[in-house]
């Protein structure tokens, strides 16, 4: 009996493979890999300028960033004045801020990971997700060709049945030649397109070629938008473990 | 006419002292009846007007005015425009209000934070107008005089843990889109107010509010209650005819649960009092059914001397009348200190169960007696008509006896 377990255990495993492999033919496999590891090394540190401009105001914050592995970054304030010194630390699945105007330290609860982020229109979650598109997603091509005078690739993906993700798909467009992302649309569970996100101003930073501005667009707020803009950006940095610690936050 | 109506009555006064027992039974049954019915109407009456009261003068109020679509998107930029204009206007009617400022934002202590919806109110009129600061179960309710306190709803400090006298981490955004963080003591924890309050409340001073949130003294809410002086519905119109930018409505159209839930009750207590008072009039139909069938011999000889059917279905009709008024009266009488005793001391429910919260309004576990006019009416009317509709029937079997067979019964 158990035998018979095993073998359809095996049988199941292989169909899956198959499935799997047929299903992860490139190049939308490198191409969603491309556009999770855009950003991503062993170690960065930047600084960056991010304007939001909401509808009932806007403003412009600078930022020095670090981050080491996945699941470990480091934001802190420079201006304006009045939030200098705030800093955001996620360790993991937390998230953590230092208030110096009122030297505490306070976690993030939960159920506001979804809320925006310092007022932008990134919520907590984007900074703490570190799933890869390529396990969470069922995805396909959807269009390969000229776009606005330039030759794209774009990719439609839809979240597996169990991947913890809050989307309804996700449509990833690429530069066909650099696979250096221009844009990704993102579709709540009704599919309507609830922001997207634009990439543009390609610079070199520390060797790789990133684009230097994003730009996040709420569909429901058209005149809204965050911009962040990389001033600095290196990759490989040295960086001790001791950066992201609650201790090293309180700084 | 009259002169014969009264003999009526005196007739029908006189026949029922004829048997004292047989009287003073059904007397009894009717009085229990009414009183009963009193003191459960009054019951059920005390019930309705406390989950009204807690639900408008804890903070809700008879009438509230705001920005037309702050109630459904909550805005923080959907301000009432006049607030102290609505205020004042609102006073010449009779009506005292308070304002409120709302805004979302993080709670921290420790490790521990939540969400919490920040009130900024004026704590003088606040506490004047209304009876949030009777709720507060530890520690004091905010001072007007005092700046630099919170007072959390229960469930928002027990789940960041947090007592009289600790310091509270807010982080919230500002109007201006900038973060703005502060330490506040928590001065007072509520008791069970309803749901919403109980999980995010975070009450402060006004001018601490403004400061947090850069709020530039934005009013989201101009709150109103008289305590029943004035009738919510006149004053809502009132009001909204000299305002006609502010979306101004009744605890009726905020609470519309509440609103729903007493038209229910009060369908509820008419079926009830219905079955009661059906159920007591079978007891009287039986009791004066009894009495006829006794008295079978007596309708012969009346109408051998030539009474009319008719004659004597008025006087058992009046029979029944006489008895059923008298019951009235002595049920009355029986149930004003029965429901005096019930208003002041309540029936405590509190073994029972521990606080009943129903959509979102909480119940206080101590029952009161609150009598109303209409109460008595209700139940002495209910109770006069069922026994004459239940002396009708006896009525009807004895005016059509036959004189011949009716007095050789025994």
């Amino acid at each position: 009996m158990k035998r018979i377990y095993a073998g359809a255990a095996v049988l199941a495993l292989f169909v899956f493979c198959c499935v799997s492999v047929s299903r992860a033919a490139p190049p939308a496999h490198e191409i969603l890999d491309a556009v999770d590891d855009l950003y991503r090394s062993s170690s960065s540190s930047g600084r960056v300028t991010m304007r939001i401009v909401n509808k009932n105001w806007q403003r412009e914050l600078t930022m020095d960033m670090w981050s080491k592995g996945k699941d470990r970054s480091l934001i802190r304030i420079l201006s304006p004045k009045k939030e200098k010194g705030t800093a955001t630390l996620r360790a993991g699945n937390e998230i953590w801020n230092y208030l110096p105007k009122v030297k505490r330290v306070i976690k993030l609860p939960s159920s506001m990971m979804s809320d925006s982020w310092m007022g932008s229109h990134f919520t907590n979650d984007d900074l703490v997700k570190e799933s890869r598109m390529a396990d969470d997603y069922e995805y396909g091509i959807n269009f390969e060709g000229e776009r606005e005078g330039a030759r794209v690739v774009s990719i439609a993906c839809t979240p597996l049945p169990d991947a913890a993700v809050v989307w309804g798909r996700i449509d990833v467009t690429v530069d066909a030649a650099t696979l250096i992302p221009v844009k990704i649309d993102y579709f709540n569970e009704d599919l309507e397109l609830t922001r997207t996100m634009e990439f543009s101003d390609i610079k070199e930073f520390g060797g790789r070629k990133v684009p230097s501005v994003m730009t996040i667009r709420p569909a429901d707020e058209p005149d809204e938008k965050t911009v962040v803009i990389y001033e600095r950006l290196e990759f490989d940095v040295d960086l001790d473990d001791g950066i992201f610690s609650l201790r090293n936050l309180q700084k | 006419m009259i002169a014969e109506t009264i003999n009526v009555f005196r007739f029908a006064w006189r026949n029922l002292w004829r048997n004292r027992s047989r009287t003073g039974v059904v007397l009894a049954a009717v009085t229990i009846n009414i009183l009963i019915m009193i003191v459960t109407y009054a019951l059920m009456q005390g019930m309705l007007d406390q989950a009204v009261g807690h639900a408008t003068n804890i903070s809700v109020g008879e009438a509230q005015a705001h920005h037309p679509d702050y109630r459904a998107e909550r805005s923080f930029y959907d301000v009432v425009d006049e607030p102290d204009a609505l205020l004042e206007s609102a006073r010449t009617m009779g009506v005292p209000g308070t304002k409120r400022s709302y805004g979302f934002g993080l709670a921290a202590m420790g490790t521990k934070s939540a969400g919490a919806q920040f009130w900024g109110i004026d704590p003088g009129a606040e506490s004047g107008v209304f009876d949030i600061d009777d709720r507060v179960q530890d520690g004091a309710f905010l001072k007007s005089d005092t700046r630099g306190g919170v007072v959390l709803g229960r469930k928002l400090a027990f789940s960041l843990s947090a007592e009289v006298g600790d310091e509270l981490v807010v982080l919230v955004q500002c109007a201006d889109g900038s973060m703005g963080n502060e330490l506040y003591t928590v001065t007072g924890v509520l008791g069970m107010v309803n749901d919403d309050i109980d999980r995010t409340a975070a009450l402060m001073h006004a001018d601490d509010f403004e400061e947090l949130f850069v709020s530039g003294g934005r009013v989201h809410e101009v709150a109103f209650n008289s305590r029943g002086a004035v009738d919510a519905e006149e004053f809502t119109a009132a009001l909204s005819a000299q305002f006609p930018g502010a979306e101004i409505k009744t605890w009726r159209g905020l609470l519309p649960a509440l609103s729903d839930m007493l038209h229910l009750f009060d369908g509820m207590i008419m079926v009830f009092g219905s079955i009661f008072c059906l159920a007591a009039g079978l007891g009287v139909m039986n009791a004066l059914l009894m009495a006829t069938f006794e008295r079978i011999r007596e309708f012969g000889a009346m109408k051998a001397l030539g009474a009319t059917p008719l004659r004597i279905v008025r006087d058992v009709a009046a029979e029944a009348l006489v008895l059923a008024a008298l019951a009235g009266v002595i049920g009355v009488l029986l149930s004003l200190p029965a429901c005096r005793y019930l208003a002041v001391h309540g029936i405590d429910t509190s073994s029972l169960s521990t606080g009943i919260t129903y959509t979102g309004i909480a119940f206080d576990p101590v029952w009161r007696a609150v009598l109303t006019p209409q109460i008595v009416l209700r139940s002495v009317g209910y109770m006069v008509f069922f026994c004459i509709a239940a002396s009708l029937y006896p009525a009807v079997l004895a005016a059509r006896l036959r004189p011949v067979d009716a007095m050789r019964k025994q």
